[in-house]
Parts: structure tokens; sequence; C-alpha cells
């Protein structure tokens, strides 16, 4: 039973990572291999704040968040003048030098001994210790983020982005500021990988770099891309997807000291697969199309 | 202080080595071949595995493994990129598949040679020490290597048809198609070649230090980047490149630690890429 | 004396050498139509990339409503009420035929994300006027029975007609339309000159790029004639096509 809910609380997990970067690749059609280094930024703020400052849940959450989407904005800005696989290398390269923060500034992040002993959270008295008081809080957040990025989808603000992942030269000429969309949706983005960083540490209650790599940025853009990018329902199924496959495989007796290579082939081989047979993923409605579409 | 010229220079010729190889492919297929880097890491392991598990003679057992990790190269182009360009998929797209063809293919060395760290050279690498320089073998013959096939690819993309047909193709596909020149042969010949190098460039830095199922990465970045600081038509452009990010790259390990190298590499580049010309940022 | 609508002095662009704009300079009056023609490389699209602030020219100055545009970026430009289209047809394919007007409106609340959340209902009812206002251009344009197809699935004609209504939603005092009609089906041209043509009731000034002289001469109040970069002649369309500099520009 502990088992299923945990599942369950990692598929909320993951689903708040890919809705978010969804906005990013998925909607304003800006490819970025940095979302991991978000999730890590979220998930050691919320860590070192609650070790070191002894601060509750709601302020790490806050403040993971407004740290998450400061960085996020300096993503945004190279975006305006960096495109296409230049820029996959300027997220790639931020992606590294966070990564290299957490592994090496031993002061603040424990280096690659991480930080252990994260206290369980406490909302307003409710004290969080079970799983299934754990799946609620997750279940909870995952539904803000998911009705925070309908909303913008559906508001002028969304359509903005879906010109800009078209035609950036259409979008300027019908007004709108392309720049500071760029930047405000980063900022929104990496907001919410945060989130999904904080809930990670309270609940593991431990954070080590390695849950940070590139490989797992490339995870999220999986679930996104089999998903289907461009889509809201898309980074919902490909998380419960993407989660739920390797878990499968351990009860055909997998031996565990391959589980993890067969869940990184796996996932691999499925965004390879996509990409050539199914670029619009399980539900999306476009096809993955992210430099200017000429009809 | 010519032990540091010394290093710099045997960085600056393992970097030139796979960002030559990554060059030739970018320009003909214009998208970020990630899967290069599992490419450059199966040189070593082919090696290895001839060598070392099969017990071939090194001097059988290295042009095996540089012939077997060209030929993936080959393939790769040939089972996945070719289908998918044939679906109308755009670079993006592409980069994309070679995110996840990089993940399987790195899972796939690790799963069958296991996570340890592995080495081809057997027993105590030999040193050569003059007037107090301090240099391996294996450096110096990676150093040689380096430099003769840089220019021998430089003299064969002078010389060689193929040197006109990678232009051409670089330019338009659209105008080569209709000059008669076949796109997709380039693409191979260029893969061809590409893996080749890198596979070599692995071979050459397995030797001199050791390798892992992850040793593509690191190296494959730093090559994209020299690529995007010499830009993409130039070998001489690549070697400039490859020599600032080594003299970058040990000046700035001196002062803040080895640690943080890739973090240097990357402030270089996002540096560069903010304030370079404007016209080269039309790509 | 009065500020004039646009006004264009000294204009210089010029690409790898060659002069796309030399010394380009024009006065337009508020609420007029005018055809811009010339050999295809005489400068005209240029001209347009200029105004609009997509390409910066070399000198000269450019002034709308009083206001310099010079150094301005395009999309501020745009927000002063320039619209334009493209000799390439833009649209945002993946998006309906309806969202497509919609994204043309000028400083919509719910473009901001502040308002999204903190005053969802501003940005809700002004959005629900936009869909008034963009459903009724498009059923006066033609195009009621396409509301929610994606603008990809528009015939040519349709497409061109859809990006002149996107003008028209953006409320620009200005239109410049770059070949509003090349290439489409003589009903479908005729319906794009009537619309054109109405523009200047409700205060619009246009100018149009177009190489058919039919529809340049049936709608334009003025034409200027460029060649080179440079203009050449500036009348009524009949008294451009009688300029002897005009007939020696094309006998060239």
């Amino acid at each position: 039973m502990e088992y299923l809910l945990h599942v369950l609380i990692m598929i909320c997990i993951y689903a708040i990572l890919a809705q978010s970067l969804n906005l990013v690749i998925g909607y304003t059609g800006l490819l970025s291999i940095a979302h991991a280094a978000f999730y890590g930024i979220g998930a050691y703020s919320a860590a070192i704040m609650s070790l070191k400052l002894e601060t509750p849940f709601l302020l790490n959450l806050v403040c993971a968040g407004g740290i998450s989407s400061l960085a996020g904005a300096l993503i945004g800005f190279p975006s305006l003048r960096v495109k296409g696989d230049y820029f996959v290398i300027v997220t790639f390269g931020f992606q590294v030098i966070v990564f290299g923060i957490l592994n090496n500034w031993f002061f603040f992040t424990g280096g690659p001994m991480g930080l252990p002993g994260i206290p369980q959270p406490v909302i307003f008295g409710w004290h969080i210790s079970s799983h299934i008081e754990f799946l609620t809080l997750a279940g909870v957040l995952a539904s803000v983020v998911f009705l925070i990025s309908h909303r913008i989808i559906k508001s002028p603000f969304g359509r903005i982005l879906q010109a800009i992942r078209e035609d950036e030269v259409f979008a300027l000429a019908a007004g709108k500021n392309i720049a500071a969309y760029k930047v405000s949706v980063f900022m929104v983005s990496s907001a919410m990988a945060a989130i999904a960083g904080v809930i990670y540490a309270h609940y593991i209650s431990f954070v080590d770099p390695t849950s940070f790599t590139v490989m797992e940025s490339i995870f999220i853009i999986s679930i996104v891309i089999i998903g289907g990018a461009g889509s809201l329902w898309g980074p919902v199924i490909g998380a419960i997807v993407l989660v739920t496959l390797p878990e499968l495989l351990r009860f055909i007796g997998l031996p565990s000291s391959i589980a993890a290579n067969i869940r990184q082939i796996l996932y691999g081989g499925l965004l390879v697969a996509f990409m050539m047979w199914r670029p619009q993923g399980l539900v999306g409605k476009f096809r993955f199309r992210l430099e200017n579409a000429k009809k | 202080m010519l032990q540091l010229a010394i290093n710099i220079l045997v960085t600056a010729s393992n970097m030139l080595l796979l960002a030559v190889s990554f060059m030739l492919i970018y320009r003909a297929v214009k998208f970020f071949h990630f899967a290069h880097g599992i490419i450059f890491a199966w040189g070593a392991f082919f090696a290895y595995m001839f060598y070392k598990m099969l017990n071939l003679p090194i001097a059988l057992a290295i042009p095996l493994a540089i012939l077997a990790a060209g030929l993936s190269g080959v393939l790769i182009e040939i089972i996945i990129y070719q289908p998918m360009r044939k679906k109308g998929s755009t670079g993006l797209v592409l980069l994309l598949a070679s995110l996840g063809l990089y993940t399987v293919l790195q899972n796939v060395i690790s799963m069958s040679f296991h996570d340890s760290t592995k080495s081809i050279h057997s027993g105590q690498i030999s040193n050569v020490q003059f007037a107090g320089v301090y240099i391996t073998t294996a450096q110096i013959i990676a150093l040689i290597s380096s430099v003769v096939l840089v220019a021998f690819v430089g003299l064969f993309l002078q010389k060689n048809k193929f040197g006109i047909t990678l232009r051409a193709v670089s330019n338009s596909t659209y105008l080569a198609k209709i000059s008669g020149i076949s796109v997709s042969k380039t693409y191979i010949v260029a893969f061809a070649i590409g893996s080749t190098l890198a596979s070599i460039a692995g071979i050459l830095v397995a030797y001199d230090v050791d390798m892992t199922p992850t040793m593509g990465m690191s190296p494959l970045m730093m090559a994209v980047v020299v690529m995007i600081i010499g830009g993409t038509n130039r070998i001489s452009g690549i070697i400039i490149a490859s020599a600032l990010l080594s003299v970058l790259l040990h000046i700035g390990t001196w002062y803040i630690g080895m640690q943080w190298q890739e973090a240097i590499v990357f402030g270089g580049l996002v540096v560069f890429l903010l304030f370079r010309p404007k016209q080269l940022l039309a790509k | 004396m009065k500020n004039s609508f646009l006004e264009i002095s000294g204009l210089n662009k010029s690409f790898d050498g060659v002069k796309a704009l030399a010394d380009f300079s024009c006065s337009l009056e508020q609420g007029k139509i005018i055809g811009l023609i010339g050999p295809n490389g005489a400068g005209k699209t240029t001209l347009f990339n200029v105004i609009t602030g997509f390409i910066p020219a070399e000198s000269g100055r450019i002034s709308f409503q009083g206001i310099e545009l010079h150094k301005k970026p395009a999309y501020k430009i745009a927000n002063l009420g320039i619209a334009r289209t493209f000799q390439d047809l833009r649209l945002i394919y993946q998006i309906s035929v309806l969202e497509n007007v919609l994204l043309s409106f000028r400083n919509q609340p719910g473009e901001k994300l502040s308002n999204i959340f903190f005053k969802p209902k501003v940005s809700s009812k002004h959005e629900t006027n936009n869909k008034k206002s963009a459903v009724s251009m498009l059923e006066e344009a033609g195009l009621g029975d396409k509301l929610n197809d994606s603008a990809s699935e528009l015939s040519y004609g349709q497409q061109k007609l859809l990006s002149i209504v996107c003008c028209l939603a953006s409320g620009a005092d200005l239109l410049l339309l770059d070949e509003p009609v090349a290439g489409i089906a003589p009903a479908m041209i005729e319906k794009i000159l009537s619309i054109i043509s109405d523009l200047p009731k409700q205060g619009k000034t246009v100018i149009i790029i177009e190489h058919n002289m039919d529809a340049v001469t049936q709608v334009c109040n003025r034409v200027i004639f460029m060649d080179a970069g440079a203009k050449i002649s500036e009348g009524t369309p009949d008294e451009v096509r009688k300029d002897p500099k005009v007939i020696e520009a094309y006998l060239d």
C-alpha cells in the first residue's frame, strides 16, 4: 500500500515538473535542458532553509519559488539573443553549473554527501508524516500548478506564447514584447519546478546532487514529449506513464543492479521512438515543431 | 611556466580533435548530434573490449575499435536520423532524438561493462622529463595524433571533392540537390569521418587517463563550446578556439579549482554568446 | 503647421553594398490609399521593414503622427498604430482563425500575467468584447464559418484575407499591406479590394505594395513609383503611368 502511495506521490511531483516545463517547451517552443536545475534549486532551498533556519514549510515553498524564478530569469535573458540549438547549449551549461554548485559548495549544500534530516512539513498545525498525507499535499499542489497552467494557457498571455512558438516576427508585428514574455514564462516555469523540489525534499527528507542531473532534465523532457507537448493533459499522462512503466519492470523480476539502466534505456528509447513515429506525443495535438512552421 | 604551456597544449589538442569531428557532422546535418559523445566513449570501450577482454594484439585491437565505433556513428545516421529527416523532422526534433539516443547508448555501455573505472593501458605509463617539464608518453601520442589528424582533415577538405560537396550541402541542401549532389551520401560520409575521429579521440583520452560510461558527456560539451566559439566554417577557427578555451580552463582551475572547470567553460560560452558580433547571431 | 501623418525623409539602407533605399523621402496624408509600385528589388518591402522597425535604416528619419520612430523596437512601433502584412504571408497557422484575430488586438489586459490572476474579471470581460468584435469582423469578411478552423486549413486567398482582418483588429491607423492580392482568385481579389477601399472612411491610411496595376488603379488615390531605392515619380495612378521617367525605368 505504501509502495503504491509512493508511486502516486512521485507521479504528482513529475506531473508538476512536466507541466511547468511544458509551458516553456510545448507552448513557447524553447527547448531547455535545465529543468532539473530549477527542481534542484527548489529542493535545496527548502532543505537549507529548514535545516539552517528552521523555517516552516509554507515559507520554504514561497522562498524556493522566488529564488528559482530569479534563476529562471537568468536563463530567460539569453533566449532573447540565442536561438535554436545554441540556446539548448546555454540551458545545458546552466544545468551543469547548477549541478557543479550543488556538488562542490560544501558549506551550503553538503557536496556529494547531500543534506540529510530534512524535517517533515507542518502546515498550520497539520503535521504531514504519513504517505497518505504526503500524497494529499502533493496532489493539492499538483492540482494548483495544473490550474495555474490552465489559466495561463487559456488567456491572451498563453495565446501570445503560442504565437512566439510559431512565428516571432508575426508576434512582433502584432505589437507583442517577445522579450518580456519569454522571461516571464521562464520565471513562472522555474517557480513551479521549485514547488516540485520542495515537496521532494520534505518527502524524501534527504537531497543530494545526483537527483538533479542532466539525465533528470532529459527525463522530464521525455515526459513532456511522450505525453504530448503543447497540451494541458499531455504532461500529466506522460508522468503517469513514465513513472509507472519502470515500476512494472520490477514485477517481472528484473535484477535491481540494472534496474536504473533499464529505466533510462526505456525513456531514452521512447523519446527516440516518439520523435520518429509520433512527435505530437500520446495526447498532443501539435506535431512537435519548434522552428517557425511554414505550412 | 613551460609546464603550464605544455598542459594547455595537451588539453587543447584533446578538445581539438573531438571539436573538429563534431563540426564535420554539424556542418552537414545542422543539428547538435549529442549521441556523438557516445561514439567517443564507444571508441574507448571497444578498444577495451578487443584489447583487454578478447586479448587481441594492440595493433589489431585499436583499428578494430575505431572501425566499430565509426560504423556505429554511420548506423545511427542511417537507422535513426535519415528516416526521421524523410518525414520532415526539424533540426530540434532530431536533437531531441539524439538526446534520447545518448541516454540509451550510455546505459548500454554501463550495463555491458559496469560503471567501474577502467583503463586501456597496462601497468605504469612511462613519463618523459626534460628541462623540468613532465609529460606522459600517452599525452605525447595524443598531442601528435590530434595535430596530424586535424592537419590531415584540413587538407582533405581542401583537396578532396568531398570538401566542396560538404560546403555545398552546408550552404543549401536544396541547391546542392539540384546541382546533382547526393545529400544523404554526404551526410553518411560526414558521419563516417566524424565518428572515426571521435572514436580515436576517445581512445586517446582513455589511454591517457581512464574511462567510465559517462566519459563522453563533458568532452562533447567542451567540443560544442569550442565549435560555437570557433565557428563552423574553418578548422583554423576551431584551432584558435580550443587554444583559447584551454587557456581559460587552466587559468580558471588554477584560481578557483578543478571541480569548477565545466562552470568555467560554460561561463565563457555565455559571455561569448552575449557579446559576440551581431551578424554571427543570425544562426 | 500641422504635422503630416507620416513623414519620411532621407532614408538610406544598403545590403552588401547594394542600395535598397537611396535617400528615400515621402509625406503622407491621413485617410488615403497609396500604392507603392516598382520593379522587383526596388526596395518596396525594405521600406515597409524600415518603417515597422524590423530593419534599422542607416540614416534618415521617420515620424508617425509626430512621433519619431527611429530606433524604436518593432513591437513599440506596432503599438503606436502601425499594422502590416507580409509578402510571404505570416499567420500563426497552428491556432484557429479566431485566435489569430484575437491575438492582433493591442493592449489587452489579459496579456499581463498579473491581470490574469489578480484582475480576472477585467481581463475576461475585455476578452469577451474582443471576441465579439473579432467574430463580427470575420463574418463581415466572409470567414464567419471558419472561426474555429486552424489557419493552416484556409485557402491561400482566405489566408491573405485573414491577415488583413488581423490588421483591422489591431485598430492601427496606418496599414502596410505587402502584395495583398497577388496570386489569388479574381473573386477573392474583388473582396479584398472592396475591404481596402472602405478603409479611408474609417480614417485609416493604407500603403499597398502591388504588382497588379488594375488593382492599384482601382483603389489607390496616389501612387509612388520606386526604383533602385529611390522615389522616381509620385501622383495619381494615371499621372505616374504616363510619367516618362517611369516608362524609362521599365524599359531599362
